[in-house]
């Protein structure tokens, strides 16, 4: 194929993103999960034959979607390519090779083109159980967690993997949903692959090689290009904030811009260590929001793959509460994932101010209810979340009650007040928590229930910055932290805890920092 | 006696009319909108065609259909009265939260429009309803009396009433609207309740609110019409069009305003449906290509899909998420920023984008010669030859040929290419970015998008109809006539219908069909009434049932049409067979172990089939071409013959490439495919394989 021009590539790019982005959109109109139908918690992405991403879907959250960049080169380390056919379909959950946690279920499908491996076809979403303990930080390590998948082939030419469904379907407490779902990818999969092959056909391509080489390489030249118009030096940046149970957890980051090679390097030295519950960060996961943040101020309209990840460095110490070691408990990371950005943020704003935003709220609040309904019978609700406000911009002031840096949506109270004998209070909200500034940060929100089932019942919620606020910038005004009231008490517990039938909760969540003196 | 029907169309430009009579003539003009009083252009349009007719506006007397952008512009310009929001105590700021999703992840400047109704604005009630429909506290009549007071301090002249739960039981948001009318009988009171049965808070306020927000103007501009017509001797009522793809009596719609957003778009697609029919095609995709955006619509068994819920007045970068929420049945269509305005650039990546950012038509594409100096769509189709500078719109608005080469002559340095091959790359990026929708569109609907027919309308459809039909694997391509106000005639051809639905969750595995009757009852109702009060016979009213179905478990619905009404088969099994076959063909997957739920019930009232329609008159002569030109395509300029339409006679065959020019547009038809006259004057492009 002769070299493409920016008129061809243009044409064929866009093919591949919309993809990927059909399949996301599929994906999330028919799954279980809700956190995937309703939040958008999944990844898509199309990878070339050497397992670099070179289109991704434009939904999704950063947790997964930069470790689903990565996983797909640690899966074929461990089944090569010459022992791949058609039919196969590899999965894992191995939080290190996969998105940090065994909620997540990452599946790869070979795509083969006249019998040659072209390219690979991935996604990942978070499954709605997977044994062990269930969502929370109160596992003490990782075995407790649930059902640890290692790569494997769920489907080889085409035939199911028995054993393994077997396995899955003994360890999980709603094999009727993981199945579901892993139908749902599967299905993915496979339609990605025809649809690659039919632009393939619709273009004369034999592979998707110059492709994809010409794709990377002019997102990376683009990124570096966009890190060498920065003024180089080195920046540091520093964010605290508190976890369930009142541990303090401290993020630094030293960040250094390379004009010369246009590279920049994070790296977090000097954070906390390991932390005892359940909160800790596979490098993964980092590498996964420290990009995000990066990417999002610099450069947002650039797409993400290989190419335009390649140029940002991730550095983590080894007694790091964002390098977690086997055996670690990490089923909560994202309580501390989500602040990953801020300190990287804090160094940006020595660079870039004008682009950068201030500290939010951090990680949106989880919840999950157990319990017996008044004839008896057991329910579990799936996790839901709530967030507080976001960080005030230069122009602009920060949203209310919506998160950055993921930005997931919440279930409406009437879905889950359907689906579980809960009654919400209220869900208003909290004016005035936003810190003030020339713009101000966004608001949290107040959000009350209780249950209707007239007996005991089990809560496992995991807020956080119920101590440390949401630092303003350039001289504006803190957010104010979160509350969290039990019966009007307050309460913090890294655990699952047993509820009194009448007990209310009435959580308010942080608001965001202002920007700029008022 | 001869009967007459006349449409009315009011665009954001034209206001368009359309008359036509039993013998088969049609009349046809436009005149500018009168934004100021959208009546003054209605009148002034309909005298333009009685005047070529030679009747009077009380000689109609057959229709009078109406598509109208009253309600879009009152929302886009937020210049509704002052309105009202009345919450259940502890949710009142349900339009600020929204549904907490940012919905551009990696922008962090992303903004949102300002809820339609503000926080000072809002009032709460210490009611409840819970999910199961049992009442947790009743309205306290005290509470209304002093909202009252308070609604009429403030001069409020509308309410929108959203309690929670109220899908499953309105009695609270009736109970509080009974006493608030007999202190205030003057409010207008919308209740979510009966705008938007449906599960989902904030989705059923914003549509509610909407509602309420549009009525207290939209109502009297309705009135004022029906009152004109009366003065003029019209007695029957106007039928209005709702985005839906029915009509309506306009005292029927006047209620629910919510409904008529679409209006204009959605006779567009009716009007392709229509087309589909009387040709014989069952499925077609329709592509309506204008100055700013480019809107397709699928078209299956000769009707246009139509959806539960959509999102009006994107306000940043038109991205989805940026809107406000509707729940009301829509066309399904889906619209994407390109059109004959779209601004072409080279991005950092050394990639040529064109769109979503439009130059308007003002200044416009640098042809203009308005001040414009961006390459635009328009720009590249006059470089490359397909438009005539001195033929756009029959020669009233002679184009800048040497402007727009200058304009692509940046780009093409950028690009290192020549004019002729940044020109073509604009022309062929565009139609790359349409096809990407349309394929993106048909996938997500579970259609085969490959090999459907396309119609093509709108002044820049008929230009890109035929690329874009290349890169559908499309073999067919119909050019219409009256394409300039094909949605004026398409209000002309609608049946009545009005679309209904009824939240109602239960499992397949313990329906109990006593709780379903009522549901169903109640819609046959609601129907029955808006169908008589369109003028239609109550024999001539048919009705379908629709369950909007997901595997429990399941957050999104999965919509299933239904072979008759539920409550006489109670038929469990067939409703479980029926919904997974469509949820396999959707998704290419079935799970036939899990147990099914149904979420809403759904019942469409339609008349029948109205039919009307235009014959025309063709020359007896086969045209010949009025010039030549070359066309650059393919690397090198052809010269290619151009053809006034005018002149083509029935069945005369002429082959690609070729330029078909008309007033208002141009067809340009590729090599390698062959074009006929068809009988009704539509030319119909095939390809030759």
């Amino acid at each position: 194929m002769a070299k493409l021009d920016g008129i061809e590539l243009e044409i064929m790019w866009g093919n591949m993103i919309s993809i990927v982005s059909e399949q996301a959109k599929a994906l999330q109109r028919i799954a279980f999960s809700p956190i995937v139908r309703e939040a958008g918690d999944l990844a898509t992405g199309l990878f070339d034959v050497n397992a670099r991403m070179v289109a991704q879907a434009v939904t999704g959250t950063p947790g997964h979607i930069n470790s689903l960049a990565a996983a797909a080169g640690h899966l074929i380390k461990v089944i090569p390519p010459e022992s791949l056919y058609p039919g196969d379909v590899l999965i894992t959950n191995d939080p290190w090779i996969s998105a940090g946690h065994f909620f997540d279920i990452t599946l790869l499908t070979p795509i083969f083109r006249n019998d040659k491996l072209i390219g690979y076809c991935g996604s990942t979403i978070h499954h709605t159980d997977i044994g062990g303990y269930g969502v929370g930080a109160g596992a003490r390590d990782i075995h407790e967690e649930g059902l640890w998948i290692p790569v494997m082939k769920l489907y080889e030419r085409g035939e199911p993997n028995e054993t393994l469904h077997n396995i899955i379907r003994c360890n999980v407490r709603t094999p009727d949903s993981i199945f579901g779902d892993l139908a749902a990818q599967v299905s993915s999969g496979k339609m990605g692959g025809e649809r690659l092959n039919a632009m393939c056909d619709r273009y004369g391509l034999e592979n998707i090689d110059d492709l994809s080489e010409e794709i990377i390489s002019r997102s990376e030249s683009a990124t570096r290009d966009d890190i060498r118009k920065l003024p180089g030096g080195t920046y540091h940046g520093e964010t605290e904030f508190d976890v369930p149970g009142g541990e303090l957890i401290k993020l630094k980051t030293e960040l250094t811009i390379d004009t010369d090679k246009g590279e920049i390097t994070i790296d977090f030295a000097g954070s906390s260590g390991p932390s005892l519950s359940g909160i800790n960060v596979v490098t993964a996961y980092t590498h996964a929001y420290s990009t995000f943040a990066i990417r999002s101020i610099l450069n947002p309209d650039l797409p993400n793959n290989a190419g335009s990840l390649a140029p940002i460095i991730i550095k983590t110490p080894k007694e790091c509460i964002v390098n977690a070691q086997y055996p670690s408990p990490v089923n909560a990371r994202h309580v501390v994932g989500m602040y990953v950005p801020f300190p990287i943020l804090k160094a940006l704003a020595q660079v870039v101010p004008d682009k950068i935003l201030a500290e939010g709220s951090g990680a949106v609040w989880t919840i999950q209810i157990q319990g017996r309904d008044r004839q008896g019978k057991p329910f579990t609700s799936s996790m839901f979340n709530y967030s507080g406000g976001m960080g005030a911009r230069k122009t602009k002031v920060g949203l209310s009650a919506t998160c950055y840096p993921t930005g997931v949506a919440a279930v409406p109270v009437e879905v889950l007040e359907a689906s579980i004998p809960i009654v919400f209070t209220c869900k208003e909200l909290a004016l005035g928590t936003g810190g003030k500034g020339r713009y101000n940060g966004g608001d949290g929100q107040r959000i009350g229930f209780r249950m209707r089932t007239g007996q005991e019942w089990l809560l496992n919620a995991i807020p956080s910055r119920l101590k440390s606020q949401a630092e303003g910038i350039f001289g504006a005004a803190d957010g104010a932290a979160g509350q969290f009231l039990v019966n009007g008490k307050p309460s913090s517990e890294a655990k699952k805890v047993v509820m009194q039938a009448d007990d209310v909760v009435l959580m308010q969540t942080p608001g965001g920092g202002g920007y700029g003196k008022a | 006696m001869t009967r007459y029907a006349l449409a009315i169309d009011i665009g954001g430009t034209f206001t368009d009319a359309v008359l036509i009579s039993d013998g088969g003539q049609g009349w046809t003009d436009k005149t500018l909108t009168t934004h100021d009083d959208l009546l003054e252009g209605f009148f002034k349009a309909a005298d333009m065609v009685l005047v070529k007719a030679g009747i009077e506006l009380n000689q109609v007397n057959d229709v009078i259909t109406h598509a109208t952008t009253v309600v879009t512009n009152i929302l886009i310009e937020r210049k509704g009265s002052p309105t009202g929001l009345i919450t259940t105590e502890g949710f009142r700021d349900v339009l600020y939260i929204r549904d907490e999703h940012r919905y551009d992840m990696f922008d962090p400047q992303i903004e949102y429009a300002e809820p339609l109704i503000t926080r000072d604005f809002t009032w709460s009630v210490d009611e409840r309803i819970y999910a199961d429909g049992s009442v947790g506290k009743e309205v306290d009549p005290d509470a209304v009396a002093e909202i009252a007071r308070q609604l009429a301090a403030k001069d409020i002249v509308s309410i929108a009433v959203c309690f929670l739960n109220s899908y499953r039981n309105p009695d609270n948001e009736r109970r509080f609207r009974d006493i608030l009318s007999d202190i205030a009988p003057d409010l207008f009171v919308t209740l979510s309740s009966d705008v938007a049965p449906q599960m989902r808070e904030y989705r059923r306020t914003s549509t509610t609110a909407i509602n309420a927000y549009t009525v207290p103007t939209t109502r009297p501009y309705l009135n004022a019409l029906i009152d004109k017509l009366q003065e003029k001797g019209v007695n029957h009522e106007p039928l209005i069009m709702l985005s839906n793809g029915g009509v309506v009596g306009a005292r029927t719609a006047a209620t629910y305003p919510v409904r008529m957003i679409e209006s204009g778009p959605a006779a567009g697609a009716l009007v392709a449906g229509f087309i589909a029919r009387k040709h014989g095609i069952d499925n077609l995709i329709s592509f309506d290509m204008g100055g700013t955006t480019a809107k397709a619509c699928i078209i299956q068994g000769g009707e246009p899909l139509v959806i539960g819920d959509f999102e009006v007045d994107r306000r940043y970068r038109f991205k989805p998420g940026s809107g406000m929420p509707i729940t009301v049945p829509s066309i399904d269509m889906i619209e994407i920023g390109a059109g004959g305005g779209s601004i072409a650039r080279v991005d950092s990546l050394g990639l040529l984008k064109v769109g979503p950012d439009s130059a308007g038509s003002s200044p416009g594409p640098a042809c203009y010669g308005q001040g414009g100096t961006n390459a635009c769509v328009t720009d590249a189709d006059v470089v490359l030859g397909i438009l005539d500078p001195l033929n756009f719109l029959g020669g009233d608005m002679p184009l800048d040929a040497a402007a727009a080469t200058a304009s692509v002559k940046k780009l093409a340095d950028t690009l290192g290419t020549s004019v002729e091959d940044a020109a073509h790359g604009i022309f062929s990026v565009v139609g790359e970015s349409m096809a990407a929708a349309a394929r993106a569109h048909a996938t997500d609907r579970g259609i085969n998008y490959r090999a459907l027919p396309m119609l093509a309308f709108g002044g820049a459809g008929p230009v890109h109809a035929c690329y874009v039909a290349e890169r559908l694997d499309s073999t067919q391509v119909i050019y219409p006539a009256m394409a300039s106000v094909l949605s004026a005639f398409g209000t002309l051809v609608t049946p009545a219908r009005l679309d209904l639905a009824r939240g109602g969750l239960c499992r397949l595995s313990d329906i109990n069909w006593a709780d379903v009757k009522p549901l169903i009852a109640d819609m046959l109702d609601e129907g029955t009434r808006a169908l008589l009060d369109a003028g239609l016979d109550e024999s001539a009213a048919a009705f379908e049932f629709a369950a909007d179905m997901r595997y429990v478990g399941q957050q999104n619905e999965v919509p299933v049409p239904l072979s008759g009404d539920p409550r006489q088969s109670e038929n469990q099994g067939d409703l479980r067979e029926r919904f997974n076959a469509i949820y396999e063909k959707l998704y290419g997957l079935r799970l036939d172990d899990m147990d099914i739920e149904v979420v809403s019930w759904r019942v469409t009232a339609h008349g029948g089939e109205a039919q009307r329609a235009v014959t025309v008159s063709l020359p007896d002569k086969e045209g010949k071409p009025k010039s030549h030109r070359p066309v650059y395509i393919e690397n090198q300029r052809i010269e290619i013959p151009v053809y006034d339409r005018n002149t083509l006679a029935a069945g005369q065959n002429i082959d690609g490439p070729v330029i078909v020019e008309e007033r208002e547009t141009t067809a340009f038809i590729l090599p390698g495919w062959n074009l006929t006259v068809h009988k009704d004057s539509s030319l119909i492009a095939s390809r030759q394989d």
